[in-house]
């Protein structure tokens, strides 16, 4: 397959207050989408998501690191016309109707005027808004302006869609009808690259998932690879493990056992249940204080709220 | 490229037109006649060349501020919305954004010029005075003086955080320009010489905007000739094209955060 989105290394600081301190939002990321895929991009709030969202489009220039869109950098304008754009809870502005707002997207994004027309009313009819071409956008509800928001975006027939909280404001009949335009989309060949809290409709979308936390990517997994998910698995999670590491350690594979930057919790997962009972035995015998223990049924949420909690050291709920 | 400038231009127009730029226009025509009418009761001259002069006079405030004020926003405005998000996410390229700002702002000045110089020669014909059609030259005169202004609103809002700072510095911009003979007369009487080379500099980097305003000369019924009309348009968009050309190499380089 072809990549759409090739990203390498990409990193994005920036100075903090008074220029003192230096921020790094996204630490040297690599992945790539390929043509017709959907691809999830997930993290908690802050992760640096949308940032790495900005850099792709050039919003912000980034400290290091190459992306590629279309096999040409993203400096590169000319494959920019292929690439559509739907903004966390986007803003158009308020006097011009949709009809206008969707006239001058149209333009700008490189639609030559005599296929506007056709291209404006086929977008507006998909997002259902055809009704509404001639209300000003302050007076739509947040749900329509999220409907014009993907209108804009998919006005070209863009071959890589870049989704940012695409469900933001949208009803739960709103929700189905996106997510159901969003499998046509990907079923005529367009890329999604899909930024959401909503972890069920990413679930049901994405084909796979990339799971960010405080600018790192904590790894990229197959979305029908329960396995990759953690299925299967069991974890424990403890502290106050001094001197009894490799014990518990005993049974689960070294790349899945895990300190927290402090070093103060330990996490280990073990591949099947007896070996994950040898490692509970060790921490009751030795009365450590044991966090949590449970088995791992390996959906998207559980696999998002694992990583993300122990790399919060356990502040995030 | 030309179609997205456009676009953009006219983007910019249809939002600042919509929005509060003829409640502005309505209380210019308000406020005109009714001090016009004050002052024609008062003055002892002529009645009709106080009120062109005094229009004249409001509408290029008018305009001036409105130019400040909605060229200052104009970017912040875009910023704080993130509507300029969605428009750089498509193949736009950061210069032809500031382009079609500017240009859309300045089609919003100039209709809005426009039509105060319309109800402004149409007041002087009902209060008694000839259908003077020199004072459309006079407002002509006052929109080129409004390229400069506007694309240096356009230019401080693009290297600037707050709008007020860069209001203040596009309403200093303008101050300045009007002075501008007083800063030659201020180097011909300075005797230092590193001083003077300095004002000199000063002199010729400052917009020469006092040389744009020919309000006086249309009042005592001199027009401009079009040789002076065609220097002085493209002085003000040789101007403003180095003002527009210095704002995108500062915005090139901006971070969208």
């Amino acid at each position: 397959m072809t990549s759409v989105l090739e990203i390498k290394d990409l990193s994005y600081s920036y100075r903090g207050h008074w220029l003192i301190q230096r921020i790094d939002a996204v630490k040297g990321i690599s992945l790539s989408v390929e043509a017709g895929e959907a691809f999830g991009f997930l993290g908690h709030n802050g992760a640096g998501k949308t940032t790495t969202i900005k850099c792709i489009l050039g919003l912000i220039k980034q400290s290091g690191g190459e992306v590629r869109i279309f096999g040409r950098s993203n400096q590169d304008l000319s494959q920019r016309g292929l690439v559509g754009y739907l903004p966390e809870q986007p803003y158009f502005y308020d006097y011009l109707t949709v009809a206008e707002i969707m006239q001058m997207y149209a333009t700008l994004s490189g639609i030559p005027s005599a296929q506007r027309a056709d291209a404006i009313s086929r977008a507006l009819e998909i997002v259902r808004v055809s009704n509404r071409s001639k209300s000003p956008m302050r007076s739509l509800s947040k749900g329509l302006t999220q409907r014009v928001g993907l209108a804009q975006a998919i006005v070209a027939k863009p071959k890589l869609l870049i989704l940012d909280e695409p469900f933001s404001g949208l009803d739960p009949i709103g929700r189905k009808e996106f997510r159901d335009i969003f499998l046509e989309l990907k079923n005529s060949g367009t890329a999604l690259f899909i930024c959401s809290h909503v972890l069920s409709d990413v679930e049901f979308l994405c084909d796979r998932v990339s799971i960010m936390a405080h600018g790192e990517l904590k790894g990229i997994f197959d979305i029908r690879d329960r396995a990759a998910l953690g299925a299967g698995g069991y974890e424990l999670v403890l502290r106050g493990f001094a001197g009894k590491e490799d014990e518990l350690k005993a049974g689960a594979k070294s790349s899945e056992v895990l300190r927290d930057a402090r070093g103060e919790r330990l996490r280990i997962i073990y591949p099947d249940r007896s070996a994950a009972e040898r490692g509970l035995h060790v921490a009751l015998h030795a009365q450590l204080d044991i966090e949590s223990y449970e088995s791992i049924q390996g959906s998207l949420e559980d696999l998002f709220v694992r990583l993300v909690k122990f790399e919060e050291g356990g502040k995030r709920a | 490229m030309i179609s997205s400038i456009y676009q953009i231009a006219l983007s910019t127009y249809r939002e600042s037109v919509r929005g509060k730029v003829l409640y502005s226009l309505l209380f210019f025509g308000a406020v005109v006649v009714l001090i016009s009418a004050l002052f024609g009761a008062v003055t002892i001259g002529d009645q009709v060349k106080v009120i062109e002069d005094f229009g004249l006079m409001s509408m290029s405030l008018f305009a001036v501020a409105l130019a400040v004020i909605s060229g200052a926003a104009l970017l912040h405005k875009e910023l704080n919305r993130k509507t300029i998000y969605n428009i750089l996410a498509k193949p736009v390229r950061r210069w032809e954004f500031l382009v079609g700002k500017h240009l859309g702002l300045l089609l919003t000045v100039g209709v809005m010029l426009l039509l105060m110089a319309i109800g402004l020669v149409l007041f002087v014909y009902v209060v008694g005075g000839e259908l003077n059609l020199l004072l459309f030259q006079a407002a002509l005169y006052i929109f080129i003086e409004l390229i400069i202004v506007t694309a240096a609103a356009i230019f401080f809002s693009s290297i600037v955080i707050t709008p007020a700072l860069s209001g203040l510095f596009t309403f200093s911009i303008f101050l300045a320009g009007r002075s501008s003979e007083y800063v030659l007369q201020l180097v011909e009487a300075i005797q230092v010489p590193q001083s003077k080379k300095i004002l000199e500099y000063l002199y010729w980097a400052l917009p020469h905007l006092d040389k744009l305003n020919i309000s006086d000369q249309v009042v005592y019924g001199h027009g401009a000739t079009f040789a002076q009309l065609g220097y002085s348009t493209l002085y003000a968009v040789g101007y403003a094209g180095v003002l527009l050309a210095l704002a995108s190499f500062f915005f090139s380089r901006r971070d969208f955060n």
